[in-house]
Order: structure tokens, then C-alpha cells, then sequence
């Protein structure tokens, strides 16, 4: 049966990041899922918009929610940061009946229908996982990854505040981890998986971002880990594009290869790097890839 | 329930002569019910099979804050914690003291670093003009929000920013100043908010919510902070990369629906710190990172103006509250 999502790719992956885009889409076309674009959904605001603006983030939100509702489809992303902001304005849209109304209020007078509070938001890894039937998936895999040691680098929005999240999150979440398994790889337990990549603090906190770059990438590459995996555009900005510079500015060489993780997922499945985009990673992974037969 | 075998896998400090920590790792075997609470382990061990294993507790109720440590990877308050709750397949945990602070002896740690920063924020009403001369009985409803701390330091250990910055307040400190601040009583709002916009303040949190899933009284230190960002700029409080940063999100939601990145550096940092990041610029570059400066307009743009200009025109408050705040 073919799945139907409302497509929300985010920002980063628009601009930057289109690597990850291109990489979900490969997948989800092998696994017979249709990844339907949100052409009129806006910017979900980031926690930024939630600060200067609470209510028109709560709008905005609910505005994407309500084209979704069009659409008869879910939401699926693969920006965490959009999966905890959406998350957290449809945990609270759909538990405070006052607030919907209110809310609603703003999008009638706007043109926009109001939004019934019927929508999941899904990051599109837990639809790897928890949706997608294991034995599909898994024959999907025609080169396996071989015992290829990779960690996990979940991203804080897709773990806290558990409660918003359809999914299991915060120190339940192993969704990567079982994502791994299933290509055959060895999922690398270290110390840095749930922590910060320092994205938000980019600008302002220039050193310090790029001192948790190198620890959170450092701990994994003690533990063992041939190449690091991210389920967010913005982790794989901080983590492989930035970690040069991290490199550079903290002193310390890690050199650990990072990408998406509908990149492996789709190296796994054999599809045409090309189509991968894994030309794009800073540092490329496929010395590691190819000595595991993948490439 | 039966008792099963648990063990606490602990790490031992001791300061040499010298300033420097020699840490090594004991086991220690203990009977329990899975709902045992991980403090009573811990005398346990004490009592009956290492004296010399030192750990702070006092209450054993989860108000003194005393016995926070990390148990099985995050940091916890011992008494509050139940063994079954975080043991791995083997039933074994692994016990170390709170990060973020110099420990003294195995899991007690120096705590004057963590009270400094609390200090820093004046935690203490104080007299001035912007004090309400009257206050209603739903002036408490943002205070009653994180009056619930107990200064554990569960969240200030686990904090990603404070792991790698010595100079950040930590959410703790932060959430006490916006109890201050939102409390109609204080005085000084302004000047206290002033203050924390700049560096190693409110807009150095990297919004990891780590101290919202630590905190084991449920203060929500990351969401007292995005409320004090809040209230930070609408007080005009706009000089610095963070508020800059935000301040870009609304203009190009309204513009075109999509965030701007070609700009947005720009506008945070202003033309000679943007130079400054042109090699970053430049390293992204090399891998065809170019973000367009002129980003896709959405479709139906009108309609995300329209809820804009409603809102600028009948704001609507959607600030979380406090449930009960006073008593029916």
C-alpha cells in the first residue's frame, strides 16, 4: 500500500542542505512513499519565532496544519528542529480546545481554514522505522553496510520535551539505532548521541559551538565509529560542514565523515551516489563505504 | 516485589597532593526491588560493604536537592530515583558525580561555582519603579512556573552550553531571574533584563531542552528562557546576535514565507562580523553550500501577511501558565 505524506522539507534543505532532500525523496521512491510537497506551507519559525512572536508562531503552525488537513496526509519532515517546533504547537493546538479556537479565530479572518487538530507531525527516520514493514525495508538493502560502525547523532529536537512527540523520544528513542541494524551496520553507543550540535548557537557562541562539534564528533570517533549519521539538516550542518572549521579553531583533528541519514539509508539501498548528493559531505565517507563493499 | 541483584558500577575520586583527580571504578552488588530508590543503595554499600564511599543526601524527599549525581547517564536526584528505572540488560548502572562542577570526593562535588551563577542574577526582590502597586490573583501565575526549584543543579550539569562555557549563567540561574522577573512585586525588571541580553545570558542557551527533560521537579528551565528572550526584546533590548537573530524570522516569514540564509548572516552579525565569517562562507562554498539570496516565495504568501497584520492588530496572549496558580 503506498504511504502519502504532506512533505515538509524545511528550510536547510531548500538552500544548503538539498543533499538531504534528494536523499529522502531516492528513498521514499524505492519504498513506494509518496512524498507530496507542501507548496503554501511558510518558514515554521524555529523556537526564534516562538520569541519574538508566540502567537503568530502558533498561526504559522497552524496555517501548515491546516494545508496538511487539505491534503488528507500527515506530516513527515527531516529538519528536526522543524519536527520539535511543529510538535510542540500541535501538542498544544490540539490539548487546549480555547487556544484552537482562538487561533482559528486569526486564520478565518485570513482566508485560511481553520485547522480540525487531526495532523500527526513524523520525522521521517521514525517512518523508516515504525511504519515502513521491516521486511520491505530490509529487502531494500542490496549492499548491506557490513558491520560499518555508526553512530547515532539523534539531534536534541527529536528527543525533548518527550511529550510532544508521536514517536518514542528522550532516552527511549533507538530509532537510529535500529535503523542501522537494519542495514546491517553496528550502531555505536558514545557519549555525545543526545547532546547539542550547536547549530542554534552558531552566531552567538561562535567558540563554543565549535568546542561541542569536536566533543560530540570526538566521542564518537573514540568509540569506534567509521562515519556519524544525523536525522537534521541543521545537525549536519554543524557536525560535517562545520567541522572543519571546528577543526581549525579548537585545535583538535577528528575527521570523522558525517551525513544524512536517508544518505546511508540510500547507499544501502544502492542507489546512484549522484543521486545521493554524497559529493556534497565535507568529509567524504566513502573510503569507509567502500572498504565495507557499500560503494 | 522479589530482590534481584543490581549492580552500581561507581566511580571513585580522590584529589591527589597535587590538585589532580585519581578516578578509578568499584562494583558494588546490592539486593533490591526494582522500586528501590538508588539512595538507599547507596547507603547500603556504605553501611555494609565500603564506609568510605562520600555522597551528599540529606532529606531524602526530593526537596533539598542534595543527592543529584549522574546515575545510568543523566543526572538525577538518588532518592527520587528508582533502580528498576534505569539499570541496562545486565542489571548494572553507572553512577559518577554531576558534571560542570570540581568534585571534592567520589560523587560530591564543589557546588560554589554552581551557586555563584544564581548569585550573579540577584535572586532577591529588589526595590525600584516598576513596582506593581497592586497585585490580582493572577499576577503569579508565570512566578508559580519555577518557584518549584529546589537548586539541585540536575539541569546546570547536564547543560550542553555550560559543558563547554565556564562564563554561561546555566539554566538554573536563568530560570530564578525570570521568576524575579515576572514577580509583579520586583522593581528592577528593566535593568534585570538588560543584563542577561548580553553574552553568556539568556541567548546563550543552545535550546537542547536537556534541563527541561532533567529537571526532576518539572521547572521547564528552557522554557523560562525563551519567555525571557521574549520579554528581553519587547523591552527593547536589541543589540545583541541573538535578539538580531530572532528579530530575522518574522521579516522574511512575512516576505516570503521562507527563511532568507544568504541575509540572515548579515543581519545577526552586521557587514564587518559577516566578513569575519567569510571563511566559514568560503569552506561551505567549496561544496556548493551557496544559499540563494532570493529564496522560493511560497504560494498563497497573502494569507501568512494577513494572519501577521491580524495579530499586530489584536494581539492575541498565548503564554503557557501556570494551572492553579492560586487556589479556588
Amino acid at each position: 500500500m503506498t504511504m502519502n505524506f504532506a512533505y515538509y522539507t524545511g528550510c536547510a534543505a531548500q538552500q544548503t542542505q538539498k543533499e538531504a532532500d534528494w536523499a529522502a525523496e531516492a528513498v521514499c521512491d524505492e519504498l513506494g512513499i509518496k512524498l507530496h510537497r507542501m507548496n503554501k506551507a511558510s518558514c515554521c519559525g524555529a523556537v526564534s519565532l516562538r520569541e519574538t512572536k508566540p502567537a503568530f508562531a502558533l498561526a504559522v503552525a497552524a496555517r501548515i496544519f491546516s494545508q496538511a488537513e487539505e491534503m488528507g496526509m500527515d506530516i513527515a519532515t527531516i529538519c528536526n528542529t522543524c519536527l520539535q517546533t511543529l510538535s510542540q504547537a500541535n501538542n498544544r493546538l490540539k490539548n487546549d480546545d480555547d487556544l484552537l479556537d482562538d487561533v482559528n479565530e486569526v486564520l478565518k479572518k485570513s482566508g485560511v481554514a481553520p485547522y480540525k487538530g487531526t495532523i500527526k507531525v513524523k520525522h521521517l527516520a521514525w517512518v523508516m522505522v515504525d511504519e515502513v514493514e521491516t521486511d520491505l525495508l530490509k529487502s531494500k538493502i542490496t549492499k548491506p553496510l557490513n558491520g560499518l560502525r555508526v553512530a547515532p547523532f539523534y539531534g536534541c529536537h527529536t528527543l525533548r520535551p518527550e511529550e510532544i512527540f508521536e514517536a518514542d523520544a528522550g532516552e527511549k528513542a533507538k530509532h537510529l539505532d535500529t535503523l542501522i541494524e537494519l542495514m546491517g551496520g553496528n550502531p555505536v553507543s558514545y557519549d555525545g548521541h543526545d547532546k547539542c550540535c550547536g547549530f542554534h548557537v552558531m552566531l552567538s557562541d561562535a567558540q563554543e559551538m565549535r568546542q561541542m562539534v569536536v566533543k560530540n564528533t570526538g566521542s564518537a570517533k573514540d568509540a569506534g565509529a567509521d562515519v556519524m549519521i544525523t536525522p537534521c539538516t541543521l545537525c549536519d550542518m554543524a557536525m560535517g560542514s562545520y567541522q572543519g572549521i571546528a577543526e581549525k579553531s579548537t585545535g583538535k583533528k577528528v575527521g570523522l565523515p558525517e551525513m544524512n541519514f536517508a544518505q546511508l539509508l540510500g547507499c544501502a539501498m544502492g542507489i546512484d551516489e549522484k543521486k545521493l548528493g554524497i559529493n556534497r559531505l565535507h568529509i567524504s565517507p566513502r573510503p569507509q563505504l567502500t572498504a565495507r563493499g557499500v560503494l | 516485589m522479589s530482590d534481584q541483584v543490581y549492580t552500581l558500577r561507581i566511580q571513585r575520586n580522590t584529589r591527589r597532593d597535587d590538585g589532580t583527580m585519581d578516578t578509578k571504578w568499584d562494583e558494588f552488588q546490592v539486593k533490591a526491588t526494582p522500586l528501590t530508590p538508588v539512595l538507599n543503595l547507596l547507603e547500603d554499600v556504605k553501611g555494609n560493604q565500603d564506609g568510605s564511599l562520600t555522597f551528599r543526601q540529606s532529606c531524602r524527599s526530593a526537596i533539598c536537592g542534595s543527592c543529584a549525581m549522574r546515575i545510568g547517564g543523566k543526572t538525577r536526584l538518588a532518592c527520587k530515583t528508582q533502580i528498576g528505572e534505569v539499570v541496562d540488560e545486565n542489571n548494572t548502572v553507572q553512577i559518577t558525580a554531576q558534571q560542570n562542577s570540581p568534585v571534592i570526593k567520589d560523587l560530591a562535588v564543589d557546588i560554589t561555582k554552581f551557586f555563584s551563577k544564581v548569585h550573579q542574577i540577584k535572586p532577591f526582590l529588589q526595590e525600584g519603579s516598576e513596582s506593581a502597586e497592586e497585585v490580582d490573583d493572577t499576577a503569579f501565575d508565570q512566578v508559580n512556573h519555577v518557584t518549584q526549584c529546589i537548586m539541585c543543579a540536575c539541569c546546570y550539569s547536564d547543560c550542553t552550553m555550560a559543558e563547554v562555557s565556564d562564563e554561561f549563567v546555566g539554566p538554573a540561574a536563568l530560570a530564578k531571574a525570570f521568576r524575579f522577573i515576572s514577580d509583579p512585586r520586583e522593581g528592577k525588571k528593566s535593568d534585570r533584563l538588560k543584563v542577561l541580553s548580553n553574552d553568556h545570558g539568556i541567548w546563550s542557551c543552545a535550546r537542547c531542552t536537556m534541563c527541561v527533560a532533567v529537571c526532576p521537579k518539572d521547572v521547564k528551565p528552557m522554557e523560562a528562557i525563551v519567555k525571557l528572550r521574549t520579554r528581553a526584546m519587547d523591552a527593547g533590548n536589541m543589540d545583541n546576535y541573538g535578539a538580531k537573530h530572532a528579530q530575522a524570522f518574522h521579516g522574511d516569514i512575512t516576505s516570503s514565507g521562507s527563511l532568507n540564509e544568504a541575509l540572515i548572516l548579515n543581519r545577526t552579525l552586521g557587514v564587518v562580523g559577516a566578513l569575519g565569517e567569510m571563511g566559514a562562507a568560503l569552506h561551505l562554498a567549496k561544496k556548493g553550500k551557496i544559499p540563494s539570496p532570493f529564496p522560493h516565495k511560497i504560494e498563497n504568501l497573502d494569507e501568512v501577511q494577513a494572519i501577521y497584520n491580524e495579530l499586530e492588530k489584536n494581539p492575541l496572549d498565548v503564554e503557557t501558565k501556570a494551572e492553579n496558580a492560586v487556589p479556588e
